[in-house]
């Protein structure tokens, strides 16, 4: 599991390593069910402090991508694909809802909001 | 505790290694005055050991120890025993084996309560104050006595003499007895005040 | 999680300076950095937590024990290590051994070998002939050779080349592994703490500034450059310190949602290291919340 933390980023060294190891797991490069190294292990190899690993792995656990075993470690979730894209549903929808209502209070007419939507779609794929 | 009674005696290693045998030429040399050599003896190797754990930093390696202030102290009251006790032997085997007689136990107890007494004042008074203002102290009371002796009592040494000689001849139990309790209540007073000053002390 | 050390509304007189109402405690399993300038009172503190002082007020307990009742008890379980050597001059490393090892319950010897030959410390040559950070090794060593679940250090890394002071830290690294110690180190080098501490408490002038998790300082606090034009008497309101200069400005604040808030895009928010907290916390403190170059 290789983690490149940059020090001289804006982003806070936990949450670089909390969407890496996200990421990590998204793309199946970590396997559900593997053993993640112990905070402490993690944060001597990184050079960091182990309250900054302790925070990552909380984050992870708590958006459900890592579980942890009192006396064992932390694992990788079994990843459920129906859930991610749940999840993502989610995150879709309260994005638009505010795209919705931005594009409302200048009056952006419906045809207007697709057009936008159809172009930054087809430009991002 | 015990391990700093232990830890005062091994660091003295090599100066007693000097000291006792040159109490033993010493002895060799000169059968009389016993009193005065032993005590003399005692006080400077003693001296040499606590002034060792005077520095500062000895003061706070001891103090982060787990020892309590109150050991620390101790263990310096029932140093001087050991010391005496060292010096003590010596020159009761050396005085066997040089001169073929041994000191009689008056005088060896004269020793042991010469050298209490003043550790009974000079404890107290290191912890309170620095060594260096005992060195001065010491000087300042040997200044004293030269003058003392020199204008006011020229024949001091013969009356110290005198009233020692007389207070060995002495055979009344009772006095000794007074004496020697005396002589303990002084030195656990100055045991008491040196683990007064020494717990209100700040590093 | 419990707390190691606690330290409730203490006070402590000098004739010069003061410590007041200082609260803080340290967690249990994690490195504590002790930050703050030269004589706002680090080592004041530290001498208090080893009861070489006493405070004119307030309370210390560590593992939940007072001086008062358990003094021995407590110093069993502290390994120490201080910015001065406070060894015999005369004595090796074999005699501060025998010394240690009368004092401590728990001392390994198999334990004490393996750091003497780690740190490469010669074990019959006078502690006095090492260099500085030989020294610093040989107090470490004898500090972590008896099973302590404390370590307290004063100023560890002062005086000692940079090469050497990342190896105390993986040094240090190692040691935390198995989540039960604790350390507590006071510094003003705060470069080191930036790979280990977990949590800063930071002291200035004999009070406590903050103590809090290392990432909380990364998310309140930020620093702020922008065109001198957008401050005003308002927006000065928001910094600790500002330092203006012919091209701009910089400044600290302790609530950087807000200012992100308040200035937007107009500004360059930056994550600040310790040293930027300390040294705008002291102009702040100054009264003098502009610093003009």
């Amino acid at each position: 599991m290789q983690i490149i933390i940059s020090n001289s980023s804006n982003e806070p060294i936990y949450e670089q390593i909390y969407s890496q190891i996200k990421r990590h797991i998204l793309m199946n490069e970590l396997k559900s069910g593997q053993a993640l190294p112990s905070m402490r292990q993690l944060a001597k190899e990184l050079d960091i402090s182990v309250i900054t690993t302790k925070r990552a792995y909380e984050e992870l656990e708590r958006n459900g991508f890592i579980y942890s075993v009192v006396g064992k470690g932390s694992f990788v979730s079994e990843q459920n694909n129906e859930m991610i894209k749940e999840r993502k549903m989610k995150v879709v929808e309260e994005q638009l809802l505010s795209a919705v209502q931005n594009s409302k209070e200048i009056g952006l007419s419906l045809n207007e909001l697709l057009d936008l939507l159809t172009m930054l779609y087809r430009e991002e794929l | 505790m015990l391990q700093l009674i232990r830890k005062d005696v091994m660091l003295q290693k090599n100066t007693l290694l000097i000291m006792l045998p040159l109490l033993v030429v010493y002895i060799a040399l000169n059968a009389s005055a016993t009193i005065l050599s032993g005590v003399l003896f005692t006080i400077a190797i003693t001296m040499q050991a606590f002034m060792l754990d005077e520095k500062r930093q000895i003061h706070i390696l001891f103090n982060s120890l787990p020892y309590t202030r109150k050991e620390i102290v101790t263990s310096k009251y029932i140093g001087v025993f050991c010391f005496t006790g060292l010096v003590l032997l010596t020159i009761l085997i050396a005085n066997l084996v040089i001169h073929g007689e041994s000191p009689t136990w008056k005088e060896l107890l004269f020793i042991l309560c010469l050298t209490t007494l003043f550790f009974s004042f000079s404890l107290p008074f290191s912890y309170r104050f620095k060594s260096q203002y005992l060195l001065f102290a010491s000087i300042g009371t040997f200044a004293a006595y030269l003058v003392v002796i020199n204008v006011f009592i020229p024949n001091l040494h013969d009356l110290i003499r005198e009233v020692v000689a007389f207070l060995l001849a002495m055979e009344q139990v009772q006095l000794y007895v007074l004496v020697g309790c005396a002589l303990v209540i002084v030195y656990i007073l100055s045991w008491l005040l040196s683990i007064r000053i020494y717990e209100k002390k700040m590093f | 999680m419990e707390n190691v050390i606690e330290l409730k509304q203490v006070h402590k007189s000098f004739p010069n300076f003061q410590v007041k109402d200082l609260s803080f405690s340290v967690k249990k399993g994690f490195v504590t950095g002790f930050i703050g300038g030269n004589g706002v009172g680090k080592s004041t503190t530290i001498k208090m937590l080893m009861n070489l002082l006493q405070p004119d007020a307030g309370t210390i307990s560590i593992f939940g024990m007072n001086y008062n009742k358990h003094e021995k008890e407590i110093k069993q379980r502290i390994g120490f290590v201080y910015d001065e050597n406070v060894f015999y001059e005369q004595s090796t490393m074999l005699d501060m051994r025998s010394i240690m090892k009368s004092a401590y319950a728990k001392w390994d010897d198999e334990l004490f070998h393996y750091y003497v030959k780690e740190f490469e410390l010669p074990i019959k040559q006078k502690i006095k002939s090492f260099s500085k950070g030989m020294m610093m090794k040989a107090s470490l060593a004898l500090a972590l050779s008896h099973h302590a679940e404390l370590i307290i250090m004063d100023e560890p890394t002062s005086g000692l080349d940079p090469i050497f002071r990342r190896e105390l830290l993986d040094i240090l690294h190692s040691f935390m592994q198995d989540g039960e110690k604790t350390i507590f180190f006071s510094t003003h080098i705060t470069t080191d703490l930036d790979r280990i501490a977990d949590y800063i408490t930071f002291i200035h002038n004999g009070e406590l500034m903050f103590s809090k998790e290392y990432y909380q300082i990364e998310e309140e606090y930020a620093i702020i450059k922008g065109a001198t034009e957008l401050l005003d008497r308002d927006t000065e309101k928001e910094f600790i310190a500002i330092r203006r200069s012919n091209h701009g400005f910089e400044a600290l604040t302790s609530n950087k949602a807000q200012a992100s808030h308040l200035f937007g895009d107009s500004v360059l928010l930056e994550k600040p290291s310790l040293e930027d907290i300390m040294y705008y916390t002291k102009k702040g403190a100054e009264g003098g919340a502009a610093i003009n170059t």
